[in-house]
Protein backbone atom coordinates (compact mmCIF):
# COMPACT_ATOMS: atom_id res chain seq x y z
CA UNK A 1 0.00 0.00 0.00
CA UNK A 2 1.09 3.40 -0.96
CA UNK A 3 2.08 6.14 1.80
CA UNK A 4 -0.69 7.96 2.40
CA UNK A 5 0.50 11.21 2.84
CA UNK A 6 2.54 12.97 0.41
CA UNK A 7 4.22 16.38 1.01
CA UNK A 8 3.02 19.62 1.68
CA UNK A 9 3.66 22.50 -0.69
CA UNK A 10 4.39 25.89 0.68
CA UNK A 11 2.13 28.04 -1.65
CA UNK A 12 -0.32 25.21 -1.76
CA UNK A 13 -3.24 25.12 -4.57
CA UNK A 14 -1.46 28.54 -6.06
CA UNK A 15 0.94 27.52 -8.45
CA UNK A 16 -0.37 23.95 -9.70
CA UNK A 17 2.68 23.50 -12.13
CA UNK A 18 4.74 23.15 -9.52
CA UNK A 19 2.42 21.36 -7.19
CA UNK A 20 1.97 18.48 -10.72
CA UNK A 21 5.69 18.16 -10.58
CA UNK A 22 6.79 18.09 -7.12
CA UNK A 23 3.75 14.78 -6.81
CA UNK A 24 5.22 13.37 -9.77
CA UNK A 25 8.64 13.52 -8.77
CA UNK A 26 7.46 11.39 -5.78
CA UNK A 27 5.30 9.10 -7.90
CA UNK A 28 8.38 9.02 -10.66
CA UNK A 29 10.83 8.20 -6.96
CA UNK A 30 8.16 5.29 -5.37
CA UNK A 31 7.86 3.21 -8.86
CA UNK A 32 11.75 3.11 -8.83
CA UNK A 33 11.29 1.82 -5.16
CA UNK A 34 8.74 -0.65 -6.50
CA UNK A 35 5.85 0.81 -4.58
CA UNK A 36 3.34 0.37 -7.75
CA UNK A 37 4.88 -2.84 -8.79
CA UNK A 38 1.60 -4.17 -7.97
CA UNK A 39 -1.02 -6.59 -10.01
CA UNK A 40 -3.64 -4.03 -9.40
CA UNK A 41 -2.34 -1.58 -11.12
CA UNK A 42 -1.38 -3.50 -14.23
CA UNK A 43 -5.17 -4.08 -14.40
CA UNK A 44 -6.10 -0.10 -13.65
CA UNK A 45 -3.69 0.71 -16.64
CA UNK A 46 -5.73 -1.52 -19.01
CA UNK A 47 -7.31 1.64 -20.97
CA UNK A 48 -4.48 3.68 -20.41
CA UNK A 49 -2.43 1.91 -22.33
CA UNK A 50 -2.82 3.84 -25.77
CA UNK A 51 -2.22 6.72 -24.05
CA UNK A 52 1.13 5.71 -22.67
CA UNK A 53 2.70 4.25 -25.37
CA UNK A 54 4.73 7.73 -25.63
CA UNK A 55 6.46 7.37 -22.18
CA UNK A 56 10.12 6.73 -22.03
CA UNK A 57 9.62 4.46 -19.17
CA UNK A 58 6.26 2.91 -19.34
CA UNK A 59 6.59 -0.21 -20.56
CA UNK A 60 9.39 -1.35 -18.21
CA UNK A 61 7.45 -0.19 -15.30
CA UNK A 62 4.33 -2.25 -16.76
CA UNK A 63 6.12 -5.27 -17.37
CA UNK A 64 6.84 -5.06 -13.69
CA UNK A 65 3.65 -4.65 -12.80
CA UNK A 66 3.02 -7.37 -14.52
CA UNK A 67 5.02 -9.75 -13.66
CA UNK A 68 3.28 -9.46 -10.52
CA UNK A 69 0.20 -10.43 -12.25
CA UNK A 70 0.71 -13.08 -14.32
CA UNK A 71 0.52 -15.99 -11.52
CA UNK A 72 -2.64 -17.14 -10.86
CA UNK A 73 -2.96 -18.40 -7.17
CA UNK A 74 -3.35 -22.05 -7.02
CA UNK A 75 -3.03 -22.93 -3.41
CA UNK A 76 -4.94 -24.46 -1.19
CA UNK A 77 -8.11 -22.01 0.59
CA UNK A 78 -10.75 -22.36 3.43
CA UNK A 79 -14.12 -23.16 2.42
CA UNK A 80 -16.76 -22.07 4.25
CA UNK A 81 -20.70 -21.61 3.73
CA UNK A 82 -22.30 -17.97 4.63
CA UNK A 83 -26.00 -19.58 4.79
CA UNK A 84 -26.86 -20.87 8.40
CA UNK A 85 -29.02 -24.33 7.72
CA UNK A 86 -27.16 -27.16 6.86
CA UNK A 87 -23.88 -25.54 6.82
CA UNK A 88 -21.66 -28.49 7.87
CA UNK A 89 -23.09 -31.07 5.19
CA UNK A 90 -22.77 -28.21 2.59
CA UNK A 91 -18.94 -27.40 3.66
CA UNK A 92 -17.98 -31.23 3.68
CA UNK A 93 -19.80 -31.25 0.16
CA UNK A 94 -17.74 -28.77 -1.24
CA UNK A 95 -14.97 -29.93 0.65
CA UNK A 96 -15.60 -33.69 -1.15
CA UNK A 97 -15.51 -31.60 -4.63
CA UNK A 98 -13.06 -29.73 -4.49
CA UNK A 99 -11.08 -33.09 -3.26
CA UNK A 100 -12.27 -34.56 -6.79
CA UNK A 101 -11.30 -31.23 -8.52
CA UNK A 102 -8.58 -30.24 -7.16
CA UNK A 103 -5.30 -32.05 -9.04
CA UNK A 104 -7.61 -31.10 -12.22
CA UNK A 105 -7.53 -27.32 -11.55
CA UNK A 106 -3.49 -27.80 -10.16
CA UNK A 107 -2.56 -29.37 -13.02
CA UNK A 108 -4.66 -26.53 -15.98
CA UNK A 109 -3.13 -23.56 -14.06
CA UNK A 110 0.47 -24.57 -13.39
CA UNK A 111 0.60 -25.14 -16.78
CA UNK A 112 -1.01 -21.89 -17.66
CA UNK A 113 1.60 -20.60 -14.92
CA UNK A 114 4.11 -21.60 -16.88
CA UNK A 115 3.09 -20.36 -20.13
CA UNK A 116 2.51 -16.60 -18.81
CA UNK A 117 5.82 -16.79 -16.55
CA UNK A 118 7.26 -17.73 -20.23
CA UNK A 119 5.87 -14.80 -22.19
CA UNK A 120 6.49 -12.52 -19.80
CA UNK A 121 10.05 -13.39 -19.73
CA UNK A 122 10.46 -13.27 -23.23
CA UNK A 123 9.04 -9.70 -23.34
CA UNK A 124 11.21 -8.59 -20.80
CA UNK A 125 14.04 -10.25 -22.83
CA UNK A 126 12.85 -8.03 -25.95
CA UNK A 127 12.16 -4.85 -24.17
CA UNK A 128 15.90 -5.09 -22.81
CA UNK A 129 17.43 -6.17 -26.30
CA UNK A 130 15.47 -2.69 -27.34
CA UNK A 131 16.42 -1.02 -25.02
CA UNK A 132 19.89 -1.59 -25.39
CA UNK A 133 20.27 -1.41 -29.10
CA UNK A 134 18.68 1.82 -28.96
CA UNK A 135 21.10 3.19 -26.01
CA UNK A 136 23.98 1.89 -28.87
CA UNK A 137 22.15 3.82 -31.63
CA UNK A 138 21.55 6.72 -29.34
CA UNK A 139 25.66 6.60 -28.68
CA UNK A 140 26.34 6.35 -32.43
CA UNK A 141 24.71 9.24 -33.68
CA UNK A 142 26.00 11.27 -30.70
CA UNK A 143 29.53 9.90 -32.20
CA UNK A 144 28.44 11.01 -35.71
CA UNK A 145 26.99 14.36 -34.68
CA UNK A 146 30.44 15.20 -32.94
CA UNK A 147 32.48 14.11 -36.21
CA UNK A 148 29.96 16.27 -38.66
CA UNK A 149 31.86 19.19 -40.14
CA UNK A 150 30.06 22.27 -38.77
CA UNK A 151 27.22 22.43 -41.64
CA UNK A 152 25.70 19.32 -40.16
CA UNK A 153 26.50 17.09 -42.89
CA UNK A 154 27.48 13.67 -42.05
CA UNK B 1 -25.22 46.40 -34.21
CA UNK B 2 -28.54 46.61 -36.51
CA UNK B 3 -31.92 44.61 -35.31
CA UNK B 4 -32.11 43.29 -38.26
CA UNK B 5 -28.48 41.60 -38.75
CA UNK B 6 -29.53 37.93 -39.12
CA UNK B 7 -27.67 34.73 -38.74
CA UNK B 8 -27.96 30.97 -38.71
CA UNK B 9 -26.19 28.26 -36.83
CA UNK B 10 -26.39 24.93 -38.21
CA UNK B 11 -26.03 21.56 -35.45
CA UNK B 12 -26.58 18.42 -35.93
CA UNK B 13 -28.96 17.81 -32.37
CA UNK B 14 -30.64 20.33 -30.70
CA UNK B 15 -29.73 20.22 -27.00
CA UNK B 16 -32.84 19.38 -24.98
CA UNK B 17 -34.24 17.00 -22.83
CA UNK B 18 -33.02 13.59 -24.50
CA UNK B 19 -30.16 15.13 -26.73
CA UNK B 20 -27.03 16.47 -24.66
CA UNK B 21 -24.09 16.81 -25.23
CA UNK B 22 -20.78 19.38 -25.19
CA UNK B 23 -21.15 20.78 -28.72
CA UNK B 24 -24.51 21.15 -28.87
CA UNK B 25 -24.60 22.93 -25.58
CA UNK B 26 -22.24 25.27 -26.54
CA UNK B 27 -23.77 26.26 -29.74
CA UNK B 28 -27.46 26.69 -28.54
CA UNK B 29 -26.23 28.91 -25.74
CA UNK B 30 -24.29 31.19 -27.93
CA UNK B 31 -27.48 31.23 -30.48
CA UNK B 32 -29.38 32.07 -27.33
CA UNK B 33 -27.43 34.64 -26.12
CA UNK B 34 -26.32 35.96 -29.47
CA UNK B 35 -31.03 36.14 -29.81
CA UNK B 36 -30.83 37.80 -26.27
CA UNK B 37 -28.06 40.68 -28.00
CA UNK B 38 -30.64 41.66 -30.61
CA UNK B 39 -29.41 39.88 -33.59
CA UNK B 40 -32.28 37.37 -35.29
CA UNK B 41 -31.27 33.97 -35.11
CA UNK B 42 -32.49 30.83 -36.70
CA UNK B 43 -31.37 27.61 -35.40
CA UNK B 44 -31.03 24.70 -38.10
CA UNK B 45 -30.97 21.39 -36.74
CA UNK B 46 -32.21 17.59 -37.69
CA UNK B 47 -35.28 15.82 -36.00
CA UNK B 48 -32.61 13.19 -34.34
CA UNK B 49 -31.58 13.16 -30.40
CA UNK B 50 -29.74 9.92 -30.26
CA UNK B 51 -26.45 9.82 -31.39
CA UNK B 52 -26.03 6.67 -31.45
CA UNK B 53 -29.49 5.81 -34.20
CA UNK B 54 -29.55 9.05 -35.48
CA UNK B 55 -33.55 8.52 -35.54
CA UNK B 56 -35.70 11.24 -36.49
CA UNK B 57 -37.83 11.29 -33.47
CA UNK B 58 -38.98 14.80 -33.34
CA UNK B 59 -41.12 16.15 -35.72
CA UNK B 60 -40.34 18.24 -38.56
CA UNK B 61 -40.84 22.07 -38.54
CA UNK B 62 -40.31 25.35 -36.97
CA UNK B 63 -40.73 26.68 -33.11
CA UNK B 64 -39.56 29.33 -30.82
CA UNK B 65 -36.74 28.78 -28.45
CA UNK B 66 -35.47 31.18 -26.19
CA UNK B 67 -35.86 33.98 -28.60
CA UNK B 68 -35.05 32.30 -31.81
CA UNK B 69 -36.24 30.04 -34.64
CA UNK B 70 -35.48 26.66 -34.60
CA UNK B 71 -35.88 24.56 -37.46
CA UNK B 72 -35.89 21.01 -37.58
CA UNK B 73 -35.04 18.99 -40.77
CA UNK B 74 -35.07 14.86 -41.23
CA UNK B 75 -32.04 13.24 -41.48
CA UNK B 76 -31.44 11.32 -44.45
CA UNK B 77 -31.40 7.83 -45.28
CA UNK B 78 -28.41 7.04 -44.72
CA UNK B 79 -26.00 3.39 -45.97
CA UNK B 80 -24.78 2.72 -41.85
CA UNK B 81 -22.59 -0.30 -43.05
CA UNK B 82 -20.70 2.07 -45.41
CA UNK B 83 -19.91 5.02 -42.77
CA UNK B 84 -19.40 1.70 -40.25
CA UNK B 85 -16.59 -0.17 -42.18
CA UNK B 86 -14.59 3.61 -43.53
CA UNK B 87 -14.95 4.95 -39.94
CA UNK B 88 -13.44 1.68 -38.32
CA UNK B 89 -10.75 2.14 -40.90
CA UNK B 90 -10.21 5.54 -39.92
CA UNK B 91 -10.21 4.82 -36.27
CA UNK B 92 -7.27 2.61 -36.66
CA UNK B 93 -5.20 4.71 -38.14
CA UNK B 94 -5.49 3.61 -41.55
CA UNK B 95 -4.27 5.65 -44.46
CA UNK B 96 -8.38 6.67 -46.31
CA UNK B 97 -8.08 7.57 -50.58
CA UNK B 98 -10.22 10.73 -51.00
CA UNK B 99 -13.28 9.12 -52.51
CA UNK B 100 -13.60 6.90 -49.44
CA UNK B 101 -13.45 10.02 -47.42
CA UNK B 102 -16.39 11.68 -49.58
CA UNK B 103 -18.11 7.96 -48.98
CA UNK B 104 -17.62 8.53 -45.45
CA UNK B 105 -19.01 11.96 -44.99
CA UNK B 106 -22.44 11.58 -47.77
CA UNK B 107 -22.98 8.31 -45.38
CA UNK B 108 -22.69 10.28 -41.86
CA UNK B 109 -25.51 12.34 -40.46
CA UNK B 110 -27.37 14.47 -43.26
CA UNK B 111 -29.90 16.36 -43.74
CA UNK B 112 -30.72 17.23 -47.80
CA UNK B 113 -33.39 19.12 -46.44
CA UNK B 114 -31.68 21.49 -44.33
CA UNK B 115 -29.25 22.10 -46.99
CA UNK B 116 -31.91 23.02 -49.93
CA UNK B 117 -33.70 25.37 -46.65
CA UNK B 118 -29.80 26.97 -46.25
CA UNK B 119 -29.42 27.11 -49.97
CA UNK B 120 -32.79 29.25 -50.60
CA UNK B 121 -31.90 31.42 -47.25
CA UNK B 122 -27.80 31.73 -47.49
CA UNK B 123 -27.72 35.12 -48.80
CA UNK B 124 -30.02 36.78 -45.94
CA UNK B 125 -27.38 35.41 -43.31
CA UNK B 126 -24.42 37.72 -41.91
CA UNK B 127 -22.81 34.39 -41.39
CA UNK B 128 -23.66 31.01 -40.82
CA UNK B 129 -21.80 28.88 -37.36
CA UNK B 130 -21.49 25.34 -37.74
CA UNK B 131 -20.45 22.44 -35.49
CA UNK B 132 -19.49 20.52 -34.18
CA UNK B 133 -17.08 19.62 -37.25
CA UNK B 134 -17.08 15.73 -37.80
CA UNK B 135 -20.11 15.74 -39.61
CA UNK B 136 -21.33 15.13 -43.27
CA UNK B 137 -23.63 18.20 -42.82
CA UNK B 138 -21.59 20.74 -41.43
CA UNK B 139 -19.10 19.92 -44.00
CA UNK B 140 -21.51 19.47 -46.48
CA UNK B 141 -23.26 22.93 -45.47
CA UNK B 142 -19.62 24.61 -44.77
CA UNK B 143 -18.66 24.67 -48.28
CA UNK B 144 -21.67 25.11 -50.09
CA UNK B 145 -21.49 28.77 -48.68
CA UNK B 146 -17.75 29.18 -47.44
CA UNK B 147 -18.00 33.19 -47.54
CA UNK B 148 -20.75 33.36 -44.70
CA UNK B 149 -19.11 29.99 -42.70
CA UNK B 150 -17.55 30.18 -39.55
CA UNK B 151 -16.70 27.34 -37.86
CA UNK B 152 -17.61 26.23 -34.16
CA UNK B 153 -15.35 22.77 -34.26
CA UNK B 154 -14.91 21.93 -31.39
CA UNK B 155 -11.74 20.18 -32.61
CA UNK B 156 -9.84 17.16 -31.03
CA UNK B 157 -7.04 15.19 -31.26
CA UNK B 158 -8.63 12.32 -33.34
CA UNK B 159 -8.09 10.17 -36.26
CA UNK B 160 -10.97 12.18 -37.94
CA UNK B 161 -8.99 15.34 -37.61
CA UNK B 162 -6.25 14.10 -39.80
CA UNK B 163 -8.20 13.23 -42.96
CA UNK B 164 -7.43 15.62 -46.28
CA UNK B 165 -11.04 16.28 -46.36
CA UNK B 166 -11.16 17.76 -43.04
CA UNK B 167 -7.69 21.12 -44.34
CA UNK B 168 -10.53 21.62 -47.12
CA UNK B 169 -13.63 22.15 -44.43
CA UNK B 170 -10.85 24.16 -42.20
CA UNK B 171 -9.44 26.53 -45.22
CA UNK B 172 -12.96 27.36 -47.38
CA UNK B 173 -14.75 28.79 -44.78
CA UNK B 174 -14.55 32.82 -43.57
CA UNK B 175 -13.47 31.38 -39.97
CA UNK B 176 -13.19 29.78 -36.83
CA UNK B 177 -14.80 30.17 -33.57
CA UNK B 178 -12.34 28.26 -31.09
CA UNK B 179 -13.03 27.45 -27.47
CA UNK B 180 -9.69 27.55 -26.31
CA UNK B 181 -6.01 28.65 -27.16
CA UNK B 182 -5.20 25.02 -27.26
CA UNK B 183 -7.70 24.19 -29.23
CA UNK B 184 -6.40 26.83 -31.73
CA UNK B 185 -2.62 25.78 -31.84
CA UNK B 186 -3.88 22.06 -32.47
CA UNK B 187 -5.89 23.70 -35.74
CA UNK B 188 -2.39 25.37 -36.53
CA UNK B 189 -0.66 21.89 -36.43
CA UNK B 190 -2.78 20.42 -38.12
CA UNK B 191 -4.46 22.39 -40.99
CA UNK B 192 -1.67 25.25 -40.48
CA UNK B 193 -4.19 27.42 -39.75
CA UNK B 194 -3.68 31.56 -40.14
CA UNK B 195 -4.88 32.88 -36.03
CA UNK B 196 -6.07 36.23 -38.36
CA UNK B 197 -8.71 33.82 -39.18
CA UNK B 198 -9.95 32.91 -35.81
CA UNK B 199 -11.02 33.97 -32.51
CA UNK B 200 -11.33 32.37 -29.24
CA UNK B 201 -14.87 32.67 -28.04
CA UNK B 202 -16.00 29.45 -25.77
CA UNK B 203 -18.94 29.33 -23.87
CA UNK B 204 -20.12 31.42 -21.13
CA UNK B 205 -20.84 30.08 -17.61
CA UNK B 206 -23.55 31.72 -14.86
CA UNK B 207 -22.29 31.34 -11.60
CA UNK B 208 -24.52 29.42 -9.00
CA UNK B 209 -24.64 28.43 -5.27
CA UNK B 210 -24.60 25.02 -3.90
CA UNK B 211 -24.97 23.36 -0.79
CA UNK B 212 -21.92 20.86 -0.28
CA UNK B 213 -23.70 18.98 1.99
CA UNK B 214 -27.44 18.45 0.43
CA UNK B 215 -26.32 15.57 -2.71
CA UNK B 216 -24.55 13.31 0.19
CA UNK B 217 -27.36 13.83 2.80
CA UNK B 218 -30.47 13.31 0.29
CA UNK B 219 -28.88 10.51 -1.52
CA UNK B 220 -27.30 8.81 1.93
CA UNK B 221 -23.63 9.14 0.67
CA UNK B 222 -21.69 8.69 4.30
CA UNK B 223 -18.60 8.63 2.89
CA UNK B 224 -16.29 10.86 0.60
CA UNK B 225 -16.79 10.55 -3.29
CA UNK B 226 -15.38 11.99 -6.73
CA UNK B 227 -17.84 12.53 -9.33
CA UNK B 228 -18.00 12.30 -13.29
CA UNK B 229 -20.71 13.92 -15.00
CA UNK B 230 -21.51 13.29 -18.48
CA UNK B 231 -21.86 10.63 -21.11
CA UNK B 232 -20.51 7.28 -19.63
CA UNK B 233 -18.27 5.98 -22.96
CA UNK B 234 -14.60 4.86 -23.29
CA UNK B 235 -13.50 8.15 -25.91
CA UNK B 236 -14.99 10.51 -22.12
CA UNK B 237 -12.69 7.96 -20.09
CA UNK B 238 -14.85 6.80 -17.68
CA UNK B 239 -14.05 2.84 -17.83
CA UNK B 240 -10.60 4.44 -16.71
CA UNK B 241 -12.10 5.93 -13.55
CA UNK B 242 -13.68 2.68 -12.56
CA UNK B 243 -10.47 1.04 -12.96
CA UNK B 244 -8.67 3.68 -11.83
CA UNK B 245 -10.92 3.83 -8.32
CA UNK B 246 -11.03 0.05 -8.01
CA UNK B 247 -7.18 -0.27 -8.01
CA UNK B 248 -6.99 3.12 -5.42
CA UNK B 249 -10.17 1.76 -2.93
CA UNK B 250 -7.97 -1.45 -2.98
CA UNK B 251 -4.62 -0.22 -2.68
CA UNK B 252 -5.46 2.72 -0.35
CA UNK B 253 -8.07 0.90 1.33
CA UNK B 254 -9.62 4.44 2.21
CA UNK B 255 -13.78 4.40 1.79
CA UNK B 256 -14.39 6.98 -1.17
CA UNK B 257 -17.17 6.36 -3.35
CA UNK B 258 -18.29 7.32 -6.80
CA UNK B 259 -20.61 8.75 -7.85
CA UNK B 260 -21.80 9.26 -11.42
CA UNK B 261 -24.10 11.88 -13.06
CA UNK B 262 -25.53 11.53 -16.80
CA UNK B 263 -26.34 8.60 -19.01
CA UNK B 264 -24.93 5.62 -20.27
CA UNK B 265 -24.01 2.53 -18.84
CA UNK B 266 -21.06 1.93 -16.51
CA UNK B 267 -18.25 -0.17 -17.33
CA UNK B 268 -17.17 -1.18 -14.00
CA UNK B 269 -14.91 -3.90 -12.72
CA UNK B 270 -17.69 -5.99 -9.92
CA UNK B 271 -15.28 -4.97 -6.93
CA UNK B 272 -16.55 -1.34 -7.12
CA UNK B 273 -19.85 -1.74 -7.59
CA UNK B 274 -20.52 -1.32 -3.78
CA UNK B 275 -18.73 1.96 -3.81
CA UNK B 276 -20.92 3.25 -7.05
CA UNK B 277 -23.91 5.59 -6.55
CA UNK B 278 -25.25 6.20 -10.22
CA UNK B 279 -27.91 9.67 -9.82
CA UNK B 280 -28.36 9.00 -13.73
CA UNK B 281 -29.96 12.15 -15.54
CA UNK B 282 -30.09 15.00 -12.87
CA UNK B 283 -31.40 18.60 -13.01
CA UNK B 284 -29.08 21.72 -12.94
CA UNK B 285 -29.45 22.24 -9.23
CA UNK B 286 -28.67 18.94 -7.98
CA UNK B 287 -25.45 18.58 -10.83
CA UNK B 288 -24.30 21.49 -8.89
CA UNK B 289 -25.05 20.35 -5.73
CA UNK B 290 -22.94 16.99 -6.47
CA UNK B 291 -19.86 18.68 -7.85
CA UNK B 292 -19.74 21.38 -4.68
CA UNK B 293 -20.10 18.00 -2.01
CA UNK B 294 -16.96 15.63 -4.12
CA UNK B 295 -13.41 15.78 -3.09
CA UNK B 296 -12.78 15.92 -6.96
CA UNK B 297 -14.24 16.08 -10.18
CA UNK B 298 -13.01 13.27 -12.30
CA UNK B 299 -12.95 13.99 -16.19
CA UNK B 300 -10.35 11.37 -17.62
CA UNK B 301 -11.04 12.15 -21.32
CA UNK B 302 -8.28 13.69 -23.57
CA UNK B 303 -10.93 14.24 -26.56
CA UNK B 304 -11.75 18.10 -25.44
CA UNK B 305 -12.27 21.22 -26.89
CA UNK B 306 -13.94 23.51 -24.09
CA UNK B 307 -14.66 21.34 -20.89
CA UNK B 308 -17.80 22.38 -19.90
CA UNK B 309 -18.46 20.16 -16.36
CA UNK B 310 -14.95 20.77 -15.27
CA UNK B 311 -15.71 24.67 -15.44
CA UNK B 312 -18.77 24.02 -13.85
CA UNK B 313 -16.93 21.99 -10.97
CA UNK B 314 -14.31 24.78 -10.72
CA UNK B 315 -17.63 27.02 -10.24
CA UNK B 316 -19.05 24.96 -7.89
CA UNK B 317 -15.74 24.97 -5.82
CA UNK B 318 -14.21 22.12 -6.52
CA UNK B 319 -10.75 20.86 -7.65
CA UNK B 320 -10.63 18.04 -10.62
CA UNK B 321 -7.93 15.67 -12.02
CA UNK B 322 -7.72 15.14 -15.64
CA UNK B 323 -5.63 13.55 -17.75
CA UNK B 324 -2.28 14.76 -18.94
CA UNK B 325 -3.25 13.91 -22.41
CA UNK B 326 -5.69 16.20 -22.68
CA UNK B 327 -4.10 19.72 -23.47
CA UNK B 328 -7.27 21.90 -23.36
CA UNK B 329 -8.22 20.35 -19.60
CA UNK B 330 -4.50 20.59 -18.80
CA UNK B 331 -4.87 24.19 -19.57
CA UNK B 332 -7.69 25.09 -18.34
CA UNK B 333 -6.98 23.20 -14.85
CA UNK B 334 -3.55 25.33 -14.95
CA UNK B 335 -5.16 28.50 -16.03
CA UNK B 336 -7.83 28.16 -12.88
CA UNK B 337 -5.15 27.06 -11.05
CA UNK B 338 -7.86 24.49 -9.70
CA UNK B 339 -6.82 21.18 -11.17
CA UNK B 340 -3.89 18.06 -11.50
CA UNK B 341 -3.14 16.29 -14.51
CA UNK B 342 -2.05 12.67 -14.22
CA UNK B 343 -0.27 10.78 -16.15
CA UNK B 344 -1.00 7.14 -14.98
CA UNK B 345 -1.84 5.10 -12.08
CA UNK B 346 0.53 6.16 -10.12
CA UNK B 347 0.30 9.87 -10.40
CA UNK B 348 -3.29 9.52 -9.96
CA UNK B 349 -3.35 7.78 -7.08
CA UNK B 350 -0.71 10.24 -5.28
CA UNK B 351 -2.67 12.98 -6.50
CA UNK B 352 -6.22 11.97 -5.30
CA UNK B 353 -4.39 11.02 -1.71
CA UNK B 354 -3.22 15.08 -1.64
CA UNK B 355 -6.82 15.83 -1.78
CA UNK B 356 -7.89 13.90 0.54
CA UNK B 357 -5.11 14.51 2.96
CA UNK B 358 -4.72 18.22 1.90
CA UNK B 359 -8.82 19.61 2.84
CA UNK B 360 -7.30 23.38 3.45
CA UNK B 361 -5.54 23.01 -0.09
CA UNK B 362 -7.81 21.34 -1.88
CA UNK B 363 -10.49 24.08 -0.75
CA UNK B 364 -8.30 26.96 -1.87
CA UNK B 365 -7.76 25.10 -5.37
CA UNK B 366 -11.42 25.47 -5.58
CA UNK B 367 -11.72 29.06 -4.41
CA UNK B 368 -9.32 30.25 -6.94
CA UNK B 369 -11.51 27.96 -9.62
CA UNK B 370 -14.42 29.54 -8.95
CA UNK B 371 -12.93 32.87 -9.03
CA UNK B 372 -11.03 31.93 -12.34
CA UNK B 373 -14.03 30.93 -14.33
CA UNK B 374 -16.82 33.68 -12.96
CA UNK B 375 -13.81 36.64 -14.05
CA UNK B 376 -13.41 34.55 -17.69
CA UNK B 377 -16.26 32.98 -18.69
CA UNK B 378 -18.93 35.58 -17.39
CA UNK B 379 -21.68 35.87 -20.24
CA UNK B 380 -21.29 39.25 -21.09
CA UNK B 381 -17.73 39.38 -22.12
CA UNK B 382 -18.19 35.67 -24.12
CA UNK B 383 -21.27 37.37 -26.18
CA UNK B 384 -18.63 40.80 -26.17
CA UNK B 385 -16.26 38.04 -27.98
CA UNK B 386 -18.48 36.52 -30.05
CA UNK B 387 -20.16 39.79 -31.35
CA UNK B 388 -16.53 40.86 -32.30
CA UNK B 389 -15.83 37.70 -34.03
CA UNK B 390 -19.10 38.16 -35.91
CA UNK B 391 -18.53 41.66 -36.90
CA UNK B 392 -13.96 40.76 -37.70
CA UNK B 393 -14.36 37.65 -39.63
CA UNK B 394 -17.22 38.42 -42.08
CA UNK B 395 -19.52 40.92 -44.03
CA UNK B 396 -22.84 42.55 -43.69
CA UNK B 397 -25.12 40.46 -45.79
CA UNK B 398 -26.45 41.83 -48.97
CA UNK B 399 -29.72 44.18 -48.29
Amino acid sequence: MSESSVLTIGAPGYDVDRLVADLQETTDRKMKDGVYADARVAAAEKTNLAQLRGSDDFVTFYLTCLRDAVFVDISDFEIRERRRAFSRILVHLKKLLWNLLKFYTYRLWSQQNQINGLIITAMEGMEEQNATRIAALEKRIAELEQKAPDDGRF
Amino acid sequence: MADSERIAFVCPRFAGEGAVGGAETLLKNLAIHAAQRGLSVDFLTTCAQSHFTWENSLPAGTTQVEGMSVHFFPVDDRDVGTFLRIQQSIDRGRPIPPEEELRWLQNGVNSSALLRHLDQHASGYRAIFLGPYLFGLIYFAALAHPERSLLIPCLHDEPFARLACMKRLFSEPAGCLFNSQAERDLAGELFDYPDRKSRIVGMGLTPFEADATAFARRHGIDAPYVLYSGRREPLKGTPLICDYMDAFRQRTRRDIRVVFTGSGAIDAPAGLWPAIFDAGFVSEQEKHEAMAGAVSFLHPSINESFGIVLLESFLAGTPALVHAKSRVLVSQSRAAGAGLWFRHYPDFETELLYYLDHPEERKAMGEKGRQFVAREYAWPAIEQKFLDALHSLTLPAAP
